[in-house]
Parts: structure tokens; C-alpha cells; sequence
């Protein structure tokens, strides 16, 4: 085997190597604990993002249906003067927390929801219907930011998961059995060396 | 020159004018039709000329609210161009509401940076500026550019002192508008045209009040926008209007007589735009009322430019809401008739 090959059995590299099987058990150990509190985490998120994608496609209905109404009763061309009205854009702070050692972000919005005085548009030349199709779209923008920073924690949350239990597994079923190996072979090594001189010994003595 | 002789002339061309707009029977019908059913219907119709004409710029549901649009202010246009008089000048004044809708269309374009020809295509020339003159406020390039390019008309007062502030230059116009338009009234002495002018007041100022008092807008804020001059809605109702909560200014709307309009809807404020339309509903048949009691004044005019908005906004309605597959009983909801 390879790992024989390139291995001294000396008593220095067994001290050293149970150095590294003992550090690779408690790295097992503790990558363990990890995975384990990313997929408990997992799913606490799991359960938000599902909430957050119905309530975004249940608000993209609403105001579809509310531009719809707009578009229809106002006219294509009263909405679309109404929105040159708009120059605000959202701002949009991306920040980062930190989840059981996985970076996710956190974003922070400003500016989406407004209140009726300040969409930008005079209050006396415009109607009800054009209110609801604004306020129901900063809703939705609303809920999409929020909706992307739960699903960005998630796709991260999983990546890191996925990366943790392939840290886990080679540990589990690569270096610590190889390291165990190797630690048998030097023993059996040394032993025999052992054995080799007394019975070198015994023969001079004869 | 009595008033009844004055107004004979307009009557008689609004009369035959309004003889040919649909028949509120034919809505129920166009529910019943498909799209290019009821594209076909109207472009066999009084549209024909429109359709024809804006056939090669646009199409599908498009060419047919362009059409609809552009009929509407050549019929409002003809209304200024066969007037005379006090007429006219009642008429010019009323229809000056879309010379101020394209200004506030303009600057909020100029705003926005959007293009000249975006801005072109939501423009309806259908008060006293033709197409030509907003053609020449549209080619100045920035919003103090087009502010200057109004000085000397009735607007401008409403424009200057302009920081950057489009909601306040919007609602000043607005205002002006009402305000000008009162002095014109009062200064004829054309008590009828008062009489409608200020119960279109009461209906826009009530609409205003439930949008701003659900909106949880401060007392302040909203008595700086309400439009003075109503007909029950004096100046201290709306005062008093202003400072109640969002439930005690349902209750109080009892006292008017606008509340039979929305009685049966009071409870349902999940949305406003049923509550809004029903106002228009009243407005429009309080002009076809009184139209019918004054048949020589300027009401069967006005009862007249109310009904056209009014066949248009529900052509529109159904086959907008067609497109957009809006269910049939919001659509009918919306029809004004």
C-alpha cells in the first residue's frame, strides 16, 4: 500500500501520527456538530423560504391584478405618465451575519413602501385604483427582498452543509482509517524491530 | 340675449352629438364578446375615422385605446370650436383639466428623463393646447425649461417657485384649475355650471378624503390639498372632516347626501376603488338629472363631456380587462352606466 511506502516506522512518526488521529477525531467530531446545527438551521430556514415564495406569488397575483385594474379603468396611458412621476429607486444595504460559521447575507431596504404623500405623484389628479397598483408593487418589491436574502441564506446554508459532510466523510472514511493504519503499521514495524534485537542479542550472548 | 337663446345653438349639436354615442345596452353585450368582436364593432362605429388613422402606429388593444383617446379630444376640441360665447368659454375653461393633465404628463416625463416621442404618445390633446403646442413645450428639454415655456398662460402661476418637488407642482396645478374655473363661473354668473361645478368638487374632495384619511394622512396635510369651493362640503366640513378618525369620517358622511351612493359599500374598505366608482356613478347621473331639468344651459354640455369620458373609460374597461383577463365581475364592477 502507498501509505506503507512512504511511511518511517519510527517511534517519532508514530508519536506524530497519533498526534494527527487524535486531532482528526475531535475535527471529526466537531465537523459532526457542525453539519448537524447547519441542518437543523437548514430547516428552520427552509420552512421561511417556503412562506416567503407562497406570499410572493400570492402578492405578484394581487398586484398584477391591481396594475390590471389601473391599466383598464385609468388607461395604459394614465399609468404610464403616473410612473415618470417615479424617480426614487429602492436603496437597497447589503450587510453579511454570521450562521454557525457560514457568512449570509443581510439586506436592508429603504425607500420601497412609501406612503400616499410620498409616491412623487400629486395627490388631487390621481385616483384609488392608481394608489393600490403602486402600493401593492412596493409590497411585492418588499417581499422579493426579503425573499432573496432567505433563499441566498439557504442556497449558502446548503453549499456549506454539502461541503461540511464531505469534510466529515473523508475524515470519517479516508484520513482517520489510513492514519489508523498507518499508526498499526508502525507498531507492528517497531515490534517486529523489537524482536529482531533480542534475538540478535541472545545469539551474540551464545 | 337670454340664456336659453345663447345656449340653443350647442344644445342642438350636442344633442345630435350625444345620439350617437353607445347605448349603455350595448355594454353587457361587449362583455359577452371576444376582443377583436368588439375591435370590429368600434371600428365600423363613430372610431372608424381614428382606427384607421393610428392603424399603422400601434395595434391590438393598443390602436384601440390610442383611438378611443384621440376621438375623445377631437370631440372635445369640435365642443370648443362650435361654441360661442359664454358657452365657449365655460366649455374651454372645463376642458382646460387636460391642457393641465398634459402639462403634469410633460414635466413628470422631463422628471424622469423619458423620451420625446414616450411623452408624445401619452398626451391627449383634448382641452385648449393643441397638439402642436404641446409638440413645442415638449422639444424644450428640462422641467424649468417647460415651466418658462408656459409663462403668460393660466398654469404658470401654479409652476413657478418649482424645487424639485412634482407632487406639489401637480397638486398646485390642480388647485389652480378649480380656483380659475370658479371665477370664471362666478364671473359669467352662470349659477347652473356653479351648481355643477361644485357638487364635481364635493365628489373629488371625498374621494381625496378617503383616500388620504385610510392613508392615516395628519389633518394639516390633508386641508392643505382639499379643494375649496363645494357644494355641501364648505370649508368647515372639511375641516371637521379632515381631523376625524378613518370610521367616525364614514359616519359622518351620513349628514350629505352623498352617502347614498356608497351606503351599502360603507364596510368595505379592503379597497377603495369601488367606493370611487360609485362616486363617478353619481356624478354622472346627477349631470344627466339636471341636464334634463335646464335642457337650454350649459348642463347638457357638460352632461355631454361626462358621458363621452365616460363611453370611453368603459370601452376601455372591457377590453383592457378582457386582455388582461380580468374576472367579468370586476369589469362590470368598474362600468360606469
Amino acid at each position: 500500500m502507498a501509505i506503507k511506502d512512504n511511511i518511517k516506522p519510527t517511534r517519532s512518526e508514530l508519536i506524530e501520527l497519533k498526534k494527527k488521529i487524535k486531532l482528526s477525531q475531535s475535527g471529526h467530531k466537531l465537523l459532526k456538530m457542525k453539519r448537524d446545527g447547519l441542518i437543523l438551521e437548514l430547516f428552520a430556514i427552509l420552512e421561511k423560504a417556503k412562506d416567503i415564495r407562497a406570499e410572493v406569488e400570492k402578492q405578484f397575483a394581487v398586484a398584477s391584478q391591481k396594475l390590471a385594474i389601473a391599466k383598464s379603468a385609468e388607461g395604459v396611458v394614465v399609468v404610464k405618465s403616473t410612473a415618470f412621476a417615479l424617480k426614487d429607486t429602492p436603496k437597497l444595504e447589503l450587510e453579511s451575519k454570521n450562521v454557525m460559521g457560514v457568512v449570509v447575507p443581510k439586506i436592508q431596504a429603504s425607500s420601497v413602501h412609501k406612503k400616499l404623500e410620498e409616491h412623487g405623484y400629486g395627490i388631487i389628479g390621481t385616483s384609488s385604483r392608481i394608489d393600490e397598483a403602486v402600493d401593492s408593487y412596493e409590497i411585492l418589491v418588499e417581499k422579493i427582498i426579503l425573499a432573496a436574502e432567505i433563499e441566498t441564506t439557504m442556497k449558502k446554508l446548503l453549499e456549506d452543509i454539502e461541503k461540511t459532510k464531505r469534510r466529515v466523510n473523508a475524515l470519517e472514511f479516508k484520513v482517520i482509517p489510513e492514519l489508523t493504519e498507518a499508526k498499526d503499521f508502525i507498531v507492528l514495524r517497531l515490534e517486529e524491530m523489537e524482536r529482531e534485537n533480542t534475538f540478535r542479542l541472545k545469539r551474540i550472548k551464545g | 340675449m337670454g340664456n336659453t337663446v345663447k345656449y340653443a345653438y350647442i344644445v342642438a349639436r350636442v344633442r345630435a352629438m350625444k345620439s350617437k354615442l353607445i347605448p349603455k345596452e350595448m355594454y353587457p353585450k361587449f362583455l359577452n364578446m371576444e376582443i377583436p368582436e368588439i375591435t370590429r364593432f368600434i371600428g365600423e362605429s363613430e372610431y372608424k375615422n381614428d382606427v384607421e388613422e393610428l392603424g399603422k402606429k400601434y395595434s391590438g388593444t393598443d390602436l384601440f385605446e390610442h383611438a378611443l383617446n384621440q376621438n375623445l379630444a377631437l370631440t372635445y376640441r369640435k365642443l370648443i370650436e362650435v361654441s360661442q360665447n359664454e358657452a365657449n368659454l365655460l366649455i374651454t375653461e372645463y376642458l382646460r383639466s387636460w391642457d393641465i393633465w398634459n402639462i403634469k404628463t410633460i414635466i413628470r416625463g422631463k422628471f424622469s428623463g423619458a423620451k420625446e416621442e414616450e411623452i408624445l404618445e401619452d398626451l391627449v390633446s383634448a382641452g385648449q393646447l393643441g397638439y402642436r403646442d404641446l409638440l413645442e413645450i415638449i422639444k424644450v428639454g428640462t422641467v424649468e425649461g417647460v415651466i418658462a415655456a408656459l409663462e403668460g398662460t393660466p398654469y404658470y402661476p401654479a409652476l413657478e417657485g418649482f424645487k424639485g418637488n412634482l407632487a406639489e407642482i401637480e397638486n398646485n396645478l390642480d388647485r389652480t384649475y378649480y380656483s380659475n374655473i370658479i371665477k370664471a363661473a362666478e364671473d359669467t354668473g352662470n349659477k347652473l355650471f356653479l351648481k355643477f361645478l361644485r357638487t364635481e368638487i364635493d365628489l373629488k374632495n371625498l374621494k381625496m378624503l378617503f383616500r388620504m384619511k385610510r392613508a392615516g394622512m395628519e389633518r394639516d396635510e390633508i386641508t392643505k390639498l382639499l379643494i375649496p369651493g363645494g357644494m355641501e362640503l364648505k370649508a368647515n366640513d372639511l375641516a371637521r372632516l379632515s381631523s376625524l378618525t378613518f370610521p367616525e369620517f364614514v359616519r359622518a358622511l351620513e349628514e350629505y347626501s352623498y352617502w347614498e351612493a356608497i351606503a351599502d359599500i360603507s364596510n368595505e374598505f379592503t379597497s377603495l376603488i369601488n367606493i370611487e366608482t360609485r362616486l363617478d356613478k353619481y356624478g354622472l347621473v346627477y349631470a344627466s338629472r339636471i341636464s334634463y331639468y335646464y335642457p337650454l344651459s350649459v348642463l347638457p354640455i357638460l352632461d355631454y363631456i361626462l358621458s363621452k369620458k365616460i363611453e370611453v373609460d368603459n370601452l376601455r374597461m372591457i377590453v383592457r380587462g378582457k386582455e388582461t383577463t380580468l374576472p367579468e365581475e370586476i369589469i362590470k364592477a368598474h362600468l360606469v352606466m
